[in-house]
């Protein structure tokens, strides 16, 4: 019973730096955010009309049940999406102060600008861990001095830096499943992304990983915006700041039901749906 | 609530003792794979010591289905009926096995037996400027032939190897309007017979007086039979590499092109050599085209723009019919070595493809 009370007290105080932080920082400054947004594979819709404004170093939980368009929709913001063929797209995403679906702006700048950390951990496999700390460095071109500090400084912002120092050049897949991942989210931060979308990065790992990488999530958000899909309504919680609903009806395309401060969505929810999914009463 | 074991109840960790449960079998298990082994050799062997039918054929037609009635026997007997389908596939899959190497070894022990008499360390590396068919095998060698089919097959892996791969890439990664074409001209490619291949740069290159008979003539040959090859192959290792790290790569900010070389090939490194070393495995003993793009002479050529050239396929070709014996016994050598060769290359690919890391 004990340690049950410790969890729920950590909760709360978790929620309560939350809304201080959100309730001080207002009004809050907007990194990015979707107009109207709507996606389409091949003839099939599957996302229609999708506003939100994502503010400036903070977690954003995108939640809602499975084929509702959560992972196309953040995959949509660094303009991953159009690389599936028979993807469409209308709306437009603004990222500062432009969309960034505009005919003259480069995907690749803007990949550059936000990072992504996937489900499955990809590290490459044929390059050390050291060298996938840098790859992002060699593949965007970009130039960087002091290569040491970097992966000493991305390492132990994802919180992995004591447990591989002494090996950085071991090859990559000698890592377990959530020791990659970390190296991944070390490797998105080398290239001193803007925003880190990040799509489910814990699904495929251990309690104990899953935690490392919730602080590391926390500890990254001072400095960077944090947009994250999760199936897990208590890691909404204890992450973020703010929350987005997606349901999709069968055969319709997915929407955002509701919006808003996380405390918010998961105190007291607006809509009967939101209610039940937080609730875990369907989905 | 916890639960305490009574110190007694525990089995003695310390003075365990390997065992295999699982492999323990019933007496008639034993007796039955006995029988079942011994019945059809012995029958077998009577009827091959009392008949005239030859070995090859006693073995097909009685030993085979003799057998597989004798395994099906033995394990209804053991396992019931569930047993002897299982009894059938494992004697065809072994049979299939045996047949193979049976194959693959008497290949391998012809070349010896019939070689092994030409085969010395001067053959390896002189040549044959002044051997006759009639020469004694102590004299000349097919050093210059050694010489002429590296020099060939180098020449057509170094044009063949990059479009291949290029073409694979288009395929893959750069998935143009193209793809289906494209990838239907390799296939039919592929079908070209390699005489065409060899008669086609007679007539555009040698005919027209660009370039003479020789090493880059016969390696522009080869190269059009190692193309599809190598494209093929580079294509299906290229589909292996997981979307997960090329989606990873481009999320970095990576160009497509900075995807595929730092990132797509590394990972199919190994693959790519087998591609390249089954581009290899399908020339290296073509003849026709060399009969007709590069030629054949007897002197050492290092020269591939140097007129006509040597390989050992030609070389083969133009001995192995002789009414000389050493001649013969020097073709088959040859062969021998061109084998050697091969396995050669492949030991050096594997070495190379395993590389620093340990690719997954």
């Amino acid at each position: 019973m004990e340690m049950i009370d410790v969890e729920n007290a950590e909760g709360i105080e978790v929620l309560e730096t939350q809304m201080e932080k959100a309730q001080s920082s207002a009004p809050t400054e907007i990194e990015m955010s979707s107009r109207e947004l709507s996606v389409w594979f091949g003839k099939r819709k599957v996302l229609e009309g999708v506003n939100i404004d994502f503010p400036k170093k903070s977690v954003t939980a995108l939640i809602g049940p499975s084929g509702c368009g959560k992972s196309t929709f953040i995959r949509t913001l660094n303009r991953l999406h159009e690389l599936i063929p028979g993807a469409a797209l209308a709306g437009s995403v603004l990222y500062e102060g432009r969309d960034i679906y505009d005919r003259d702006v480069d995907p690749v700048q803007i990949r550059l600008k936000i990072g992504m950390v996937f489900q499955k951990p990809n590290p490459f496999p044929s390059m050390t861990i050291r060298g996938n700390v840098l790859s992002g460095l060699k593949l965007s071109g970009m130039k960087r001095s002091n290569h040491d500090d970097i992966v000493e400084e991305t390492l132990t912002a994802a919180g992995l830096w004591t447990e591989v120092k002494d090996r950085l050049g071991a090859a990559a897949g000698e890592l377990s499943g959530g020791q990659a991942q970390r190296l991944v989210i070390a490797r998105a931060l080398a290239v001193q992304p803007h925003v880190l979308l990040m799509d489910e990065p814990c699904s495929a790992l251990d309690p104990a990983s899953t935690l490392k990488i919730e602080e590391t999530i926390r500890e990254l958000s001072k400095d960077v915006t944090i947009i994250i899909v999760t199936h897990n309504m208590q890691q909404a919680v204890r992450v973020s700041d703010y929350t987005a609903f997606f349901l999709a009806a069968e055969n319709e395309p997915g929407h955002v039901v509701e919006q808003g401060l996380t405390t918010e969505i998961f105190g007291n929810p607006q809509d009967q749906r939101t209610l039940d999914y937080v609730n875990g009463r369907f989905g | 609530m916890t639960v305490t074991f009574d110190a007694q109840s525990l089995p003695e960790l310390q003075n365990q003792q390997i065992a295999h449960p699982w492999r323990k079998k019933p007496p008639i298990f034993t007796l039955s794979v006995i029988l079942a082994t011994v019945i059809p050799l012995a029958i077998v062997a009577l009827v091959y010591v009392g008949t005239d039918i030859p070995g090859a054929v006693v073995m097909t037609v009685v030993y085979f289905p003799l057998q597989m009635i004798a395994s099906g026997i033995a394990a209804f007997a053991t396992r019931g009926k569930r047993g002897i389908a299982d009894s059938i596939i494992i004697v065809n899959a072994i049979g299939a096995t045996l047949f193979s190497l049976i194959i693959l070894i008497s290949v391998i022990g012809s070349l010896i037996i019939r070689g092994i008499s030409a085969l010395s360390l001067h053959f390896l590396y002189q040549n044959n400027v002044y051997v006759s068919p009639s020469t004694p095998l102590e004299y000349g060698g097919i050093g210059h032939a050694v010489i002429g089919t590296l020099l060939i097959v180098g020449i057509s892996t170094l044009i063949a190897v990059p479009i291949g791969v290029a073409t694979a890439i288009y395929i893959t990664e750069v998935r143009g309007r193209a793809v289906p074409y494209v990838r239907f001209f390799v296939q039919s490619m592929a079908g070209v017979p390699s005489v065409v291949a060899g008669l086609f740069i007679l007539t555009i290159i040698v005919a027209t007086g660009a370039f003479s008979q020789g090493a880059f003539a016969g390696g522009l040959a080869y190269a059009i039979l190692m193309l599809p090859t190598v494209a093929r192959t580079a294509e299906e290792v290229l589909k292996l590499v997981p979307e997960d790290l090329r989606t990873g790569a481009l999320a970095l900010g990576s160009t497509r092109a900075r995807t595929v070389f730092k990132v797509v090939l590394p990972a199919a490194r190994t693959g790519i050599i087998t591609a390249i070393i089954l581009g290899i495995a399908r020339v290296i003993g073509e003849t026709a085209p060399l009969l007709l793009a590069a030629g054949s002479v007897d002197s050492t050529v290092l020269n591939p723009f140097g007129g006509p050239i040597a390989s050992i396929p030609t070389y083969i070709f133009n001995n192995v019919a002789l009414p000389y014996p050493d001649a013969v016994a020097r073709a088959w050598a040859s062969a021998l070595v061109l084998l050697v060769l091969v396995a050669i290359l492949f030991v050096l690919a594997r070495i190379f493809g395993r590389g620093r890391l340990s690719s997954k």
